[in-house]
């Protein structure tokens, strides 16, 4: 396959591209702070995490 | 013959440009602040100890849950933000995301605010965040919004609900002090959003919105003003006589609340004008720094009996 031939389908400009990386590392950011706080609360409430009361 | 539409396939798709800024947009930050300073001071009057990392993960949750509130009514008010000149810089009427991508945003942290809340918590209080997002997303926006001048009214309910449950996130339970709270910020509703709408009264009526002054006319708004303001007054001071809060508070509510009254009244009596245009930004301008003012009263006496008990 020749190198230099365009890639086909949608090419994205810098703007998108730049604005994809933001919303991707921001879910990235919302993830890890919600896998910190379920890891915190475990380990503030220890066995009682299973009690859950209505 | 084909099933295809060759043309929609040669037209390119959209490709959102949306940052991060403007999905944090979608969230109504300056709401959500408001939200979160209320939730603080129930989860703090709360009796009892509650972990720091469970007091943190509650007011997160209500704060989500509050975006997501937020991002949801975007979604479904795309139509007449555009119309708004309050409302047109907003990232649906501006082109920056769709409603369908606002609407994605909003259920998705919804859900996760609710069964974070409901899971790393308690469900009573994961329920009472549920209740208050169906309530403002879909009573307030999609039902009464469009349909009654009594909108802000009855969906005030929704903006006094978090300091309930983060008292809820507490105790597990509710008791009188949140209801309190709740009809504070449900007195307070009419009055800051009227005084809102008395001076925005042109967008409202572009936008097809029945707000008091557009239906019923600016000066039975300012009589409704006055009235909500002498309600809420007396509201905020119930309280103390009641022995629920302290004499701090209760001085500090009646010096609020003479103000508030005061430009309440300047509201009913300057109808014409730059006087009457200055005297609904007074107001509005001031309620925000009494409601402010009031919960900070609160917060403060929490503090203070934690810090020197004795002297307290």
């Amino acid at each position: 396959m020749d190198d230099k031939q365009k890639p086909d389908g949608i090419v994205l400009t810098e703007a998108q591209k730049k604005s994809r990386r933001e919303r991707s590392i921001a879910i990235a950011l919302a993830l890890g702070v919600l896998v910190v706080l379920f890891f915190a609360v475990t380990m503030v409430k220890g066995p009682a995490v299973l009690v859950r009361p209505m | 013959m084909s099933v295809v539409d060759h043309n929609a396939i040669a037209l390119s798709p959209r490709i959102s440009e949306a940052d991060v800024a403007d999905y944090i947009a979608l969230l109504k930050p300056r709401v959500m602040s408001l939200v979160i300073f209320t939730a603080l001071v129930g989860l703090m009057i709360a009796p009892g100890h509650v972990h720091p990392v469970l007091a943190f993960t509650s007011i997160l949750c209500i704060a989500v849950g509050a975006g997501a509130s937020g991002a949801l009514n975007m979604a479904y008010e795309g139509d007449i933000d555009a119309l708004m000149s309050r409302t047109a810089n907003r990232p649906i009427p501006r082109g920056r995301i769709t409603q369908g991508e606002a609407l994605a945003f909003g259920v998705t942290l919804a859900f996760f605010s609710v069964m974070t809340l409901g899971i790393l918590v308690n469900w009573f209080a994961g329920a009472l965040l549920a209740f208050t997002i169906f309530f403002y997303v879909v009573i307030y926006t999609m039902m009464l919004k469009r349909w009654t001048a009594q909108n802000i009214v009855i969906g005030g309910a929704a903006g006094a609900l978090p300091p309930v449950v983060a008292w809820a996130a507490a105790t597990g339970s509710l008791s009188m002090e949140p209801l309190l709270l709740f009809l504070i910020i449900f007195f307070w509703t009419p009055p800051h959003f009227w005084a809102l709408a008395l001076f925005r009264s042109d967008d409202y009526a572009r936008a097809g919105v029945p707000m008091l002054p557009v239906v019923a006319g600016p000066d039975a708004t300012r009589l409704q003003i006055l009235l909500y303001t002498v309600v809420l007054v007396a509201v905020a001071f119930a309280p103390w006589p009641l022995g629920y809060f302290d004499a701090v508070y209760g001085v500090t509510s009646l010096v609020l609340g003479a103000g508030m009254l005061a430009l309440a009244v300047n509201v009913y009596r300057h109808r014409t004008g730059s006087q009457a245009l200055r005297a609904t930004r007074k107001l509005f301008a001031f309620s925000i720094f009494y409601l402010f003012a009031l919960f900070a009263t609160l917060l403060l006496e929490v503090v203070a009996h934690a810090v020197a008990p004795s002297i307290w």
